[in-house]
């Protein structure tokens, strides 16, 4: 008997063993490389690195633009990811709410999930065009009267800036949607029906049921969306210069980490030590997301639960 | 037992989709660009008389772009043995660069790889590519144009070379000189816009004469012409040269937009194209017109021809203010080929034959022609007259082939051919290096920046540097000019 139980393990390996292998040369093998090019001056056209140790991180370190592309980052990312998950949630609540009968919600996520579609060329093209000099926003600001004159939109920081998260929420809040409605609807029914019998106001109920019960959601949703953050690439490169024009005010990681990698001699190692950098800012960030967010409840064991979801069990 | 070898089985079985996964990638993209005739089915697509189906020699090109599949076929047309593999990679992004980095080494290694103006320098100043130096005896024959040969020549090797010359020229609106300037006469207008100076008296003279019209579409179109005229290239001994033209540029650029004299949109946006055609209109609801384009060789056939709507016959050219070139293919062999002299043969036949050049020119190579010799080539593939090349003696034979031909007609009775090979001797290939591109793009960044009044000169300055010094952190940084 003890020996099929083995071969029954030993099956689940097998099952395994494709994601295990795809990891180990998809994931593991780029990230350990990535790593230990990091530590060399290795350029795609000389094809002999050496090791360097940190210099490369020290480099970096003294390059105003890569602070700069973190600042960046960490700037578009926030300033579009908090409107994003308030207006998600805002939304969610609208159409999961049982009062508010909302007519059809599956075609508003629809509508709210198309721009995700769109591929990311065509987009920053699009803006890049309706932007331009004599593109349609300066045709009708100047036919109008709100402008004097045309202006060159994408050479103002702040309008550049404004312009990428726009489109980054714009682009990711109906993904953001329909994660939330599914976690919303997941809770159970009847939490609410015995909250309104206590007289709880909907904000109430938001607070005290939604919110909590969503956690694992949400957490899902920063982490996500941090590490999407901080490999924000394709928008910016493509809305401007490719070089985080104007000002390198739209410069990300990534970016930085393309143009190294892209340069005349092809810079690997110093490519390699942006990645690391970045990967190591993120797992720091998502870690403390985790870390924030956990579950205190289930740490403080001998501290009498109280959460709603507690009292109403109890009922 | 039985289990374990299923289990060596099955992981073999993903092993080989893992491979077959990462080698799928080539032969497909390959298949569409293939010059038919490939190694597999014997000799069955090639022309009607060879019916060897013997071993053929495999030649692999590559390139950005299907022109040169064009000689690669009559390549094939003249050595019936050998089979060329012609790849195309897009190269917007950078891929076509990438793609040839990462095969060297392997055994995807192209023998002949075509290489671009941008970055043709990265490539003959590495190590990769082959010294073509026992084709030099070719190029005083067919008298290269020396700036081509210089290019593609690091510390007196020379490893590349190129069927093209593209020397630039200065396009502008009949009508409006006639309206403006009282001539539309070529020899006239290039007297009047002879150097930067004149130049600018002319814009102001345009400006009084309509508001409405600008002399160019963007300053940015000078870039090239005053980067040409440098004493120095950017980098020189490891560090970095600003030119006095860069200052002088730059405040040239800053005048053109503070005065007027530009339609201030970017070079390749839809505004920029609507100029040549007329169409553009500003914010303020009137239309406007452009006077003049700076632009090469190629620009004309591919740039300004089809954006120009129904205003051909109503452009002129002329040298301009300031003799340049812009852009251009040049073909090398790579080291590692194994057909090495095969490779040679072949670059030798794309840019230093003198029947191909003249074929390639006066518009031999049309479809039924490649078709003739390689029935599985696409309809569109053909190379239509005009493409300027890089034989003084080949430019010399035909130029007389152009009068009264469609592109005659277009630029009002003049031969480009012959407008062009009067510039082409001018130009200066010395001042290309690798670092070119990014250099460039960084000042033209901040030059944006300071034109639009966001930032102050010296500010400009400094941000341009700062950008440099991040992308080439080897290079030694001058002090910011005044």
């Amino acid at each position: 008997m003890k020996f099929t139980k083995i071969n029954r393990n030993y099956y689940g390996y097998f099952f395994i063993a494709p994601f295990i292998i795809a990891f180990l040369v998809f994931g593991l093998y780029p990230l350990y490389n990535t790593l230990s090019l990091s530590l060399t001056d290795y350029t795609l056209m000389t094809r002999k690195g050496e090791y360097i140790g940190l210099q490369n991180f020290t480099v970096l370190f003294a390059d105003q633009l890569f602070l700069k592309a973190i600042g960046n980052t960490w700037l578009i990312w926030l300033l579009n990811f908090i409107p994003q998950i308030g207006v998600a949630l805002l939304l969610s609540a609208w159409f999961t709410n049982n009062r508010l009968k909302i007519k059809g919600v599956g075609i508003w996520r629809a509508i709210f999930y198309l721009p995700n579609l769109l591929i990311p060329v065509v987009i920053a093209a699009l803006f890049n065009s309706f932007f331009s000099f004599y593109g349609p926003i300066n045709q009708f600001m100047v036919r109008f009267g709100y402008q004097a004159e045309a202006v060159h939109y994408l050479q103002n920081v702040e309008i550049t800036r404004a312009v990428v998260i726009f489109i980054q929420w714009w682009m990711w809040f109906g993904q953001t949607i329909i994660i939330v409605m599914a976690g919303m609807t997941s809770i159970p029914v009847h939490l609410y029906e015995a909250a309104m019998v206590d007289g709880a106001s909907a904000a109430q109920m938001f607070r005290r049921i939604t919110l909590p019960l969503l956690k694992p959601i949400l957490i899902f949703i920063f982490v996500t969306s941090l590490v999407g953050g901080m490999q924000m690439f394709d928008i910016p490169y493509l809305l401007t210069d490719g070089r985080g024009a104007p000002s390198n005010s739209i410069m990300t990681n990534n970016i930085l980490m393309y143009m190294k990698f892209a340069s005349s001699r092809g810079h690997i190692g110093a490519a390699s030590a942006v990645a690391v950098l970045t990967f190591i800012m993120t797992t720091i960030c998502a870690l403390g997301i985790f870390f924030v967010l956990r579950d205190k409840d289930d740490t403080v064991t001998n501290k009498p639960k109280r959460s709603w979801f507690k009292k109403s069990e109890t009922k | 037992m039985r289990k374990s070898i299923l289990s060596v089985l099955s992981l073999l079985m993903i092993a080989s989709m893992l491979l077959a996964a990462c080698g799928g990638g080539s032969p497909a993209t390959e298949a569409p660009a293939d010059s038919g005739g490939s190694s597999d089915s014997g000799g069955s697509s090639d022309s009607g008389g060879s019916s060897d189906s013997g071993e053929k020699q495999v030649l692999k090109v590559w390139s950005f772009t299907n022109e040169i599949l064009t000689m690669a076929i009559a390549f094939e047309g003249q050595n019936p043995d050998v089979d060329v593999q012609f790849t195309m990679i897009p190269m917007d992004a950078g891929e076509y660069q990438t793609k040839i980095k990462a095969a060297i080494g392997t055994a995807d290694v192209p023998d002949v790889v075509a290489l671009e103006a941008a970055f043709v320098k990265e490539w003959v100043e590495a190590d990769f590519l082959a010294d073509l130096g026992d084709l030099l005896p070719l190029t005083e024959e067919l008298q290269t144009y020396p700036s081509v040969v210089e290019v593609g020549t690091h510390e007196g090797v020379t490893k590349a070379y190129s069927y093209q010359a593209t020397p630039g020229a200065f396009f502008y609106r009949r009508s409006i000189a006639t309206e403006c300037l009282g001539t539309d006469d070529p020899a006239e207008v290039q007297a009047l816009v002879n150097d930067i100076e004149s130049f600018l008296e002319v814009a102001e003279t345009i400006k009084q004469c309509n508001p409405n019209y600008f002399t160019v579409g963007t300053s940015g179109e000078l870039f090239n012409p005053f980067l040409a005229n440098r004493a120095q290239p950017w980098i020189v001994d490891g560090a970095l040269v600003i030119d006095p033209q860069v200052e002088a540029y730059i405040d040239f650029a800053k005048l053109m937009r503070d005065n007027g004299y530009e339609s201030q949109a970017n070079q390749w946006s839809e505004g920029w194209f609507a100029g040549m055609n007329d169409s553009l209109v500003g914010a303020d609801g009137q239309p406007k017109k452009v006077f003049s384009y700076f632009l090469p060789t190629w620009g004309l056939p591919y740039v300004l021809i089809p954006n120009s709507g129904d205003t051909g016959g109503d452009w002129a050219m002329i040298n301009g203010p300031l003799p340049y070139q812009w852009g251009g293919t040049w073909v090398g062999a790579m080291a590692d080929s194994p057909n090495l002299d095969l490779a040679k043969e072949f670059v030798a036949f794309v840019a230093l034959n003198e029947e191909n050049l003249t074929n390639w020119a006066t518009g031999v190579y049309t479809n039924e022609y490649l078709k003739a010799i390689d029935p599985t080539v696409a309809d569109g593939q053909a190379q239509a007259a005009g493409d300027f090349v890089s034989s003084q003696v080949v430019v010399e034979k035909i130029t007389s082939s152009f009068d009264g031909s469609e592109l005659y007609e277009w630029l009002g009775g003049q031969n480009n051919y012959e407008a062009f090979g009067v510039a082409a001797p001018n130009v200066n290939g010395a001042l290309l290096t690798g670092s070119d591109d990014a250099i460039q793009r960084a000042l033209q960044s901040a030059r944006d920046q300071y034109l639009n009044g966001e930032i102050d000169k010296a500010t400009m300055w400094q941000q341009w540097l700062d950008v440099v010094r991040s992308e080439f952190p080897d290079l030694v940084i001058p002090e910011p000019p005044q």
